[in-house]
């Protein structure tokens, strides 16, 4: 017991505001990274550097976008739950994920050439390729789908194609990326400015909204992360499926979101915000949810892998198969032993969960892991898709990873600390504010 | 002739009014540095383990050996039988360490296993369980500890105990209807 307790005098009435002047060094910093990664990207894309450093990049661009674009889903995805659940004890923190959420609009920009760009989508997923080779072959008054299957008669590989071509097909591909944004776009941008509403009028009626708002579109929101996830990353490969992927992805979301909030949280901390609205408390019962999906991710992780293991279907294997062999084997040991092991022995003391700095260095190691994830996921099918079996490395293109990720994720972090300063850190009238900033757990 | 029988003191019982006289009643024997003694309520009270300064029980410790133990013997049993004694190949899968993922359900679940029972049965030898009866269920005004009655009891064998000094506290902190409640032997 402290030896007085909080009540709403203590904490300033309209919130706190963060100075980004205080902040111009790591914003600057973050802005110049993220200009100059997104510029050598650019060249890159535009396939300045050849047509071969174009396809190699496509993977480069694909990981790093993925790679932020489970963070803000995770965002979004921790507003919604906390909204659905009328969880009272996060509304101090609630701010933070809805700015982090806030990004999908940047990603939506970051994902054009994914989409709209031909030699880089041909790149990625064969079936595109496939599907143009269709199209140019495409006698007079045939379909895409007749040639097609025309096609599957030379290659019995594509049989499997013209199986799947009411999902994996352009139009319908290219409306399905467009639904998810506008979709994941809704959930970030109408429960951040309800919130903000908030903190002028004081309506609860914001609350109310929010709550069946979340109700209503938890179901919409696991189904556009979940196929986000299968035509995205599980397409690069069109032969090789597995029911468990959109959980495996939703995992490392929630997983490397929260990560990232405690990191802000504590970076925030320690210069002088949220003082009193976050306690160690908040720490312990974030600490738990991070365990909870550690554990949570092993868990899928490891259900994907056994039935596949178990099952034995040539198709399915083949995905284990690649990663399993050469260097790739050491990585999927990494993610075994520090994905899971570690961070499952580190997290488990409750002690440690209500130390902040120590809790924001298991995060930076939880976000590391999550990098080594994706790459892990996307990577392995850069060099045999793009020599056709030949290699399953191609040296120098790692360094462009490395500019994708330091770009998309210098200008996500200079446009999340600009969206900081633009509304007080917390919910300064959500009714339930002071539950929150006493809660015990 | 009235049968006479040996009697031991077991403590003193005191009756509290409310949660929050038991909570501060709890902080002001936990200063006192009294180590035996407990808070008996109706349901329980956020915060009271603070305010008894209970320390963090040493039942986890147990519990992990007793999971390392599950693991342990999960592991064996099935690379013993599977890989040592007879190796079952299946689709030219493994029967070496590399085998180690089929055995994963299996070890899960004994770890699983053993530290429940290791949680179960430690908990009761901890607690000192199982035992036919409680000394202060011989006292009649302890049946309110069940419905409306706080209470708390400092034993005897608390090296602190006196007979006129723990009393006098229990007094000075708002304890009612103190009892010395004694056990038969």
């Amino acid at each position: 017991m402290s030896a007085h307790s909080i009540t709403l005098d203590d904490l300033p009435r309209d919130g706190e505001r963060l100075d980004l002047a205080k902040f111009s060094k790591l914003n600057g910093l973050m802005f110049i990274l993220g200009a100059l990664g997104t510029v050598i990207s650019a060249l890159y894309l535009f396939g300045v550097f050849g047509p071969d450093r174009q396809a190699q990049f496509a993977y480069s661009w694909l990981f790093a976008f993925f790679f932020y674009f489970t963070i803000t889903c995770g965002g979004i995805f921790w507003v919604m739950l906390q909204h659905a659940i009328n969880a009272g004890w996060s509304v101090a923190i609630r701010r933070l994920f809805e700015n982090l959420g806030a990004n999908i609009k940047w990603l939506a920009f970051f994902a054009i050439p994914l989409v709209f760009s031909p030699p880089i989508r041909e790149a990625l997923w064969e079936w595109i390729a496939a599907h143009r080779e269709a199209a140019a072959h495409a006698g007079a008054g045939e379909s895409l789908y007749d040639s097609l299957h025309h096609m599957a008669y030379a290659d019995p590989h594509l049989h499997l194609l013209v199986a799947k071509f009411g999902y994996l097909n352009m139009p319908f591909w290219t409306a399905r990326a467009i639904f998810y944004f506008v979709v994941l776009g809704a959930l970030a941008v109408f429960l951040r400015r309800w919130s903000i509403q908030q903190d002028t009028d004081g309506k609860f009626s914001h609350t109310f909204r929010s709550r069946s708002f979340c109700c209503l579109l938890l179901l919409p929101y696991a189904l556009t992360v979940t196929f986000a996830a299968v035509d995205w990353i599980m397409a690069m490969d069109y032969s090789w499926f597995s029911t468990m992927w959109g959980v495996y992805i939703f995992a490392g979301c929630a997983w490397s979101s929260m990560a990232v909030t405690i990191i802000t949280l504590t970076y925030l901390r320690s210069n002088g915000y949220l003082g009193k609205v976050v306690t160690e408390e908040h720490y312990h019962l974030m600490g738990k949810l991070l365990f909870a999906f550690t554990v949570f991710w092993a868990y899928i992780a490891f259900s994907q892998f056994f039935l596949i293991w178990y099952a034995n279907i040539t198709e399915e294997t083949r995905f284990y198969l690649t990663r399993n062999t050469g260097g790739w084997w050491f990585v999927s040991n990494l993610l075994v032993w520090g994905h899971f092991a570690a961070t499952f022995v580190v997290l488990l003391s409750a002690g440690r969960k209500k130390k902040p700095v120590l809790m924001s260095w298991i995060c930076v190691w939880i976000l590391f892991m999550h990098v080594v994830d994706i790459y892990w996921l996307i990577m392995p099918e850069r060099a045999p898709s793009l020599t056709h079996g030949e290699s399953i490395w191609i040296d120098g293109a790692v360094w462009g990873d490395l500019f994708a990720f330091i770009g998309i994720g210098g200008l996500l972090g200079w446009a999340t600390l600009r969206r900081l300063a633009k509304a007080s850190l917390y919910p300064c009238r959500d009714p339930r504010l002071l539950e929150s900033v006493t809660v015990k757990s | 002739m009235a049968r006479t029988t040996l009697k031991r003191v077991h403590g003193y019982l005191a009756e509290f009014d409310s949660v929050q006289d038991v909570y501060h009643a709890s902080e002001h024997i936990r200063d006192a540095k009294y180590r035996r003694w407990d808070v008996h309520s109706p349901f329980p009270i956020h915060g009271l383990n603070d305010a008894m300064g209970v320390e963090r029980s040493k039942l986890p410790f147990f519990v992990f050996f007793g999971g390392l133990t599950g693991i342990t013997i999960a592991f064996l049993l099935q690379y013993i039988t599977q890989v040592m004694i007879y190796p079952t190949v299946v689709q030219a899968k493994p029967t070496n360490i590399f085998t180690t993922p089929a055995f994963f359900p299996v070890m899960f679940e004994l770890t699983i296993l053993f530290s429940a029972f290791t949680t179960v049965f430690g908990c009761f030898a901890m607690m000192g369980l199982p035992r036919w009866n409680h000394p202060l269920f011989t006292s009649k005004q302890f049946k309110k500890f069940s419905d409306d009655g706080f209470y708390i009891c400092i034993e005897a064998r608390d090296p602190k105990f006196h007979q006129v000094e723990t009393k006098a506290m229990l007094e000075k902190i708002g304890g009612k209807n103190i009892e010395l409640v004694e056990d038969e032997l």
